[in-house]
């Protein structure tokens, strides 16, 4: 596909997870684009952060971005119309001290873009809140948790391991709020 | 110089940066230079490394960008523990952080 200035964050994730995994290179996407798909738009990330599975070679990552015309500024890739970039911080995979990531396809194809899971997504909003008290990462993680289904065992069981049990019960009530005030719309 | 300590960050300023902030929690770059007696740009660099390696966050306050171990790391506590451990091997180094004055002081007090 080509990628164009009106090219929406969800379209040009996926092209590049595409276009990557036809170059053989698994990767999977976390951070704040993950966040903006789970929440349907309703917090906007413009980097795309993908975490690579084993070693790739730069030469085959630029290869690869260079199929969707992105091509690489220092540590990012840049796109000459898209508004996003695209960068590959370090692995591993994990959400707080958690290495028991399992992502998922975004969409049905069979190489569909591999993405951390709305629980997942949301519990990587809610290590922000936890460890820096950062309150939009918050709003995200309810953001997501109105939208999509929750393994709240998990989140809880996490939110323990990480110390902070008192912020998880914080988010449970706003999230009981929120839906209790707008349902899914929240 | 050449120290008798390993410096098993890949470089003598990672490794450092990284114990000095085990034992202070939060810092930033010309107070970690101060403290290790070395270029503030080597700091910066061997910051920005860090950061790259996912073991060291920064934000801004202010104009100051303060920098500590990254509490999402997910071997933070394992990190933190050897941190803690190498400091043990670093005599200077604790010397120079008990001489840092880091409680607070009331605006306007004299020095």
């Amino acid at each position: 596909m080509k990628i164009t200035a009106r090219t929406p964050l969800r379209d040009v994730a996926t092209a590049v997870g595409h276009a990557l995994a036809e170059h053989g290179i698994r990767a999977i996407l976390t951070g704040g684009a993950c966040a903006s798909l789970h929440s349907d738009g309703a917090y906007l990330s413009q980097d795309i952060d993908f975490i690579l599975a084993g070693r790739v070679a730069v030469s085959a990552l630029d290869a690869a971005m260079a199929a969707n015309g992105f091509v690489r500024r220092a540590n990012r890739y840049v796109h000459p119309e898209s508004p996003f970039w695209v960068e590959f911080p370090r692995g591993p995979l994990a959400v707080g001290a958690d290495l028991k990531i399992e992502p998922r396809p975004l969409g049905p194809e069979p190489l569909g873009t591999l993405a951390l899971t709305p629980t997942d997504s949301c519990r990587d909003r809610l290590a922000a809140f936890y460890h820096w008290n950062d309150r939009q990462s918050l709003e995200v993680a309810i953001l997501i948790a109105v939208r999509n289904e929750i393994d709240h065992d998990l989140v809880r069981r996490w939110s323990s391991g990480e110390g902070h049990l008192a912020r998880y019960e914080e988010f449970r009530r706003e999230l009981a709020r929120r839906i209790d005030l707008h349902g899914s719309q929240a | 110089m050449r120290r008798t300590t390993s410096s098993p960050f890949g470089g003598e300023t990672r490794t450092r940066v990284l114990v000095a902030l085990g034992l202070l929690e939060t810092s930033y770059a010309r107070e970690l230079a101060r403290l290790l007696v070395a270029p503030v740009s080597g700091v910066r660099k061997a910051i920005a490394a860090l950061e790259r390696d996912g073991l060291v966050s920064g934000r801004l306050v202010g104009r100051t960008r303060v920098v500590q171990l990254n509490p999402t790391y997910f071997a933070r506590e394992a990190l933190e523990a050897y941190l803690l451990r190498l400091a043990e091997a670093d005599l200077e180094l604790q010397v120079g952080v008990r001489a840092l004055r880091r409680r607070p002081r009331q605006s306007g007090k004299p020095l």
